[in-house]
């Protein structure tokens, strides 16, 4: 269980449904019991990845390596791999207990421990009382927890979950995130999850594989993939943001400036070697998040700009307010987001602004 | 106002109307002609006239001679052998036609139930042709080296019966199974595969018992239709081919005696609604949604 060590390797993986390709030459390491969410919008190919590693499909091109073995044409039932699958697939005619033992009984185990391993796992998901019931008895989060200890009680080495928490509720949703986290934290498996929203993978995942187009876009932390996306396509998906577009300075340091329609504005650039090494004059964003842009005051000198307060939204802990910047203050819209205040908002709808951020909280992204 | 309050009377009489129809058509054309049935099953025969006095001496008579309920059980026996055969060819079949692909899999149903079309009596001569001394079949087997010469064995007889009682109503073993198992969704088949099943596993385990309700529905169909049926055991049955069909057919024709007619014929519809009635609670299945 070394975080270090990688457990499976996609290398140069494509599938094509008849000619039409979802996948293109994708690389994609997953590490020894890490938490992987695989996020993007739908069409994307997060599911087929995820359906590729389960062997519920075959590849159309490129290897699966799993502890330095190939395991690309291996069957579906011989991988040590369990899916819980977005509509559950729970068996019907089978109690809870029967469904959970149905991975163990198929392989022969005898009655006694499959006995013992069912009620082990369904302690696990908190379901101990539901042994008896069928699947038709169920709640949502009920069978998404069958599902889940359907797929763990045969100890595989991944854990791959479809979309699981789609069909449940807010509320439920929140409680299930949680949940899978903890049991993944308990049993120490690799999950590799696939979802399109955002919120949830932030909320769970050790990195996140960001995918679009059938391409991998960003891999890494949720930290790294918030603060330092690597192009227009992370900084806009992940997280809101403000992207304004320019054409980059020489490099001063660890900063790079970028002329844009609000002036020169400076972005840090440290160890993102890709940034440095752009040709000055090259066409790119400006990102910045909309809790980093706040009111100017006197000794603020960097990135400064003025703008006019188009709307203020109240969204509880926080507020909101669009704000038009740019010539004539029509060119650029721009989001800021503030701790709201009990005395109601310093900021006052049309009225006009000094904002700037700082250079360490603005980030570049190439176009 | 008076106008649309006249219309508004008139729709909800028509409605009334269309009500009342729903619940009278089947009691008239159903409930009635079996209660008919069965008040004459209570009633005798004199010197070729119905005497209108209850009596129950048609049941006795039933229970008691020699000759009926021995072909009654044999003809019980007869119908579930029927029905076995059927569901035991009807379900590779059917199971055959899930594993194909878009059109070619409704193509080929299409195909298989074209004979349901055709006259019943056509096809009964036509299998009656091939079963008989110079058939097909004979033909075949002496063919083949598997006979040395023709077999009466085939026409004229209960194994006609069987045989032909199976091959008419093959068509109406498929739908229901087809039916059952299209309708078990492919990731419960995944899913049994994902968790380590071998494809006999999920097939015996997934696949068999979520199909269980199309076989019983099957089953019982099958078994109605050959119990009720009366003109095959005529046409291939022969002398020694005696079912419960045929006597009730020579009750009401030859012997003219309707009210033991009648009184088989509630026999008859005792076993056929005690099919259904088993045939539907197999039917049913626990919790059927996913």
């Amino acid at each position: 269980m070394n975080q270090n060590t990688d457990l499976l390797t996609l290398r140069s993986v494509s599938k094509s449904y008849g000619t039409v390709p979802v996948l293109h030459d994708i690389d994609l390491s997953i590490r020894d019991g890490e938490f992987l969410t695989v996020l993007g919008p739908s069409g994307s190919g997060k599911t087929t990845v995820l359906r590729l590693i389960g062997g519920l499909e075959p590849l159309t091109a490129g290897e699966i390596w799993l502890d330095g073995q190939e395991i690309s044409r291996m069957p579906i039932n011989k991988r040590p791999f369990n899916t819980v699958f977005q509509d559950y697939a729970l068996f019907p005619h089978m109690t809870v207990s029967g469904n959970v033992g149905y991975g163990l009984s198929v392989r022969h185990i005898k009655r006694k421990e499959i006995a013992s391993r069912v009620s082990q796992a369904l302690e696990l998901v908190q379901l101990g009382r539901f042994a008896d019931r069928f699947p038709a008895q169920l709640s949502g989060g009920q069978r998404q927890r069958v599902a889940l200890a359907r797929a763990l009680i045969c100890q595989p080495r991944l854990i791959l979950l479809d979309e699981p928490l789609a069909a449940l509720d807010l509320e439920l949703r929140r409680q299930m995130q949680e949940f899978l986290k903890s049991i993944q934290r308990e049993i120490k498996t690799t999950f590799l999850f696939v979802t399109h929203d955002q919120e949830e993978a932030i909320g769970m995942a050790d990195r996140i594989c960001v995918m679009q187009a059938g391409h991998i876009r960003q891999l890494g932390t949720p930290h790294e993939l918030y603060y330092k996306p690597n192009c227009e396509f992370v900084a806009r998906f992940f997280g809101e943001n403000n992207l304004v577009a320019g054409k980059l300075g020489p490099v001063q340091g660890e900063q790079r400036p970028i002329e844009t329609a609000l002036g020169r504005l400076v972005c840090s650039v440290s160890g993102q070697p890709h940034l440095k090494a752009a040709a000055d004059g090259a066409s790119a964003f400006a990102a910045f998040r909309p809790e980093a842009l706040r009111l100017a005051d006197a000794n603020d000198g960097d990135n400064r700009f003025s703008g006019v307060i188009a709307d203020l939204a109240f969204a509880g802990s926080s507020t909101v307010a669009t704000i038009m910047a740019g010539a004539d203050n029509a060119a650029q819209r721009l989001r800021l987001r503030m701790p709201s205040r009990i005395d109601g908002s310093i900021l006052k709808s049309g009225e006009t602004v000094s904002l700037c951020f700082a250079p360490h909280e603005g980030h570049l992204v190439l176009a | 106002m008076s106008g649309v309050g006249s219309t508004q009377a008139a729709e909800r009489r028509l409605s009334q109307l269309v009500t009342v129809l729903a619940f009278a058509l089947p009691v008239i054309f159903v409930l009635v002609p079996l209660a008919i049935f069965l008040v004459y099953s209570f009633f005798s025969v004199d010197q070729g006239t119905i005497v209108h006095s209850p009596t129950l001496g048609n049941y006795v008579r039933f229970f008691t001679d020699p000759i009926f309920l021995p072909v009654f059980w044999n003809t019980i026996v007869l119908c579930v052998s029927v029905a076995v055969i059927c569901i035991l060819l009807a379900y590779p079949a059917a199971y055959f036609l899930t594993t194909l692909k878009g059109r070619w899999r409704y193509a080929l149903l299409m195909l298989l139930l074209v004979p349901l079309l055709m006259s019943y009596v056509i096809k009964i001569y036509a299998i009656r042709s091939i079963l008989g001394l110079n058939g097909f079949l004979n033909k075949a087997l002496v063919a083949l080296g598997i006979l040395d010469q023709p077999s009466t064995l085939f026409v004229f007889n209960m194994n006609a019966i069987l045989l032909t009682l199976s091959l008419l109503l093959i068509p109406f073993a498929i739908l229901p199974i087809f039916l059952s198992l299209e309708r078990i969704p492919q990731t419960l088949l995944r899913a049994s595969d994902d968790l380590g099943a071998s494809s006999l596993q999920t097939f015996l385990r997934i696949t068999l018992p979520l199909s269980l309700p199309g076989v019983a529905s099957a089953a019982s169909f099958v078994f109605v239709l050959a119990i009720g049926d009366f003109l095959t055991p005529q046409m291939v049955g022969g002398i020694s081919g005696f079912t419960f069909g045929r006597i009730l057919y020579s009750q009401f024709g030859t012997a003219y005696n309707w009210p033991f007619g009648a009184a088989l014929s509630v026999a008859l519809a005792i076993v056929v609604i005690a099919a259904i009635l088993i045939g539907e609670r197999f039917g049913r299945s626990r919790g059927t949604s996913v």
